[in-house]
């Protein structure tokens, strides 16, 4: 019963949210203006000193577990969520993914998606406030195709009008694969959360 | 008595008919029984069928969004937390995943979802949100134990 207690407590622990260490954890939310959220005010602001000692050193063992598995490649396959036109995809290496619209890259192009919302792996998940860290994660992909979609029509009737309206029109894709989702550097604690904020979303 | 008016032609329709109900029976060629072989039948249904099409389109991305809504609904709810103070929790830890990806985590990557979970329920506790009362025993989001609820 305490062993399984004790496993139940690890699996718990196994799902670590880092970007919650950085300092100024309580921020209020940096691009209100944006999205013209009210956000309430945080109680108290809460930086690294006043996280109990317990606690910070759990962060660091959790961090060095963390890294001590991506360095022997026990981590599995990476997932990742990435913000790349508008839209939000969950990636993993292979997937294709279809860009709606007018996208300048052409065929054959390597890109490197930035904005990585989160990332996980079988043990770990990486929540990023808005966004990770510019270089922790690397997302590559490759534009493999540029094509054009099924024809959509627009149809307008008024009936006993004498009024009829057709258009077809068909939009620009852009398919996308994911090449591969790497771990680019270790994780510590101490997150640059400021850094992150004053990118635009 | 000759009629010079040019628009007493437009009465003549010429020898485009065939093309132009063709182009209807191909729309139709699906359909069922008499609504594929006469023109009549088959222009009505064409129609109503291209006006479903336009007004569908803008209601998949209705049903979309409300599908995404249940779904990341049932997967907070097992943990006890509403959508809204899951919404609201996350929008307050700046994490801005949408619908979409949140649903897609919840089915596939339950454990991650389970940690979104538990950090808007430990925001919502500690902001004083009228749902959540007080903490998780199981709570394990380091860097808010510190603050006093009320």
């Amino acid at each position: 019963m305490s062993f399984l207690a004790q496993t139940m407590r690890q699996m718990l622990r196994h799902v670590p949210n880092r970007s919650l260490l950085t300092a100024g954890a309580m921020r209020p939310l940096s691009i209100s203006p944006v999205i013209g959220q009210q956000n309430k005010p945080a109680t108290e602001s809460v930086d690294l000193s006043a996280i109990a000692k317990d606690q910070q050193k759990e962060c660091l063992s959790i961090c060095e577990r963390i890294n001590r598995q991506v360095q022997k490649s026990e981590q599995g396959r990476l997932f990742a969520v990435v913000h790349l036109c508008g839209k939000q995809f969950k990636v993993t290496p292979g997937d294709i993914i279809l860009v709606e619209g007018y996208w300048p890259p052409t065929i054959g192009d390597e890109i490197s998606l930035d904005k990585v919302l989160l990332a996980g792996a079988r043990d770990f998940t990486l929540v990023g406030r808005p966004i990770l860290e510019p270089g922790l994660i690397l997302v590559k992909a490759t534009v493999v195709e540029k094509t054009l979609s099924h024809t959509k029509t627009h149809f307008r009737k008024k009936r006993r009008k004498q009024y009829m309206r057709i258009n077809f029109q068909r939009s620009p894709h852009t398919m996308v694969r994911i090449n591969s989702i790497e771990l680019a550097r270790p994780v510590d604690g101490n997150g640059e959360g400021e850094s992150s904020s004053r990118r635009l979303f | 008595m000759v009629f010079l008016n040019l628009p007493l032609l437009v009465r003549s329709r010429g020898p485009d008919e065939f093309w132009r109900k063709r182009r209807i029976f191909k729309l139709a060629a699906h359909y069922r029984s008499r609504t594929r072989n006469v023109y009549s039948f088959a222009i009505r249904s064409v129609h109503r069928a291209l006006a479903y099409a336009t007004k569908g389109r803008k209601l998949k991305k209705l049903d979309m969004a409300q599908l995404w809504s249940t779904r990341v609904e049932a997967g907070c709810q097992q943990y006890g937390v509403g959508l809204e103070t899951f919404k609201e929790g996350l929008a307050r830890s700046d994490i801005l995943l949408n619908k979409k990806v949140l649903s897609d985590l919840a089915i596939w990557e339950p454990r991650s979802f389970e940690a979104l979970v538990k950090i808007s329920r430990e925001r919502a506790a500690v902001e004083g949100m009228p749902d959540i009362k007080r903490r998780s025993a199981f709570n394990q989001v380091y860097g808010l134990s510190n603050l006093k609820l009320d």
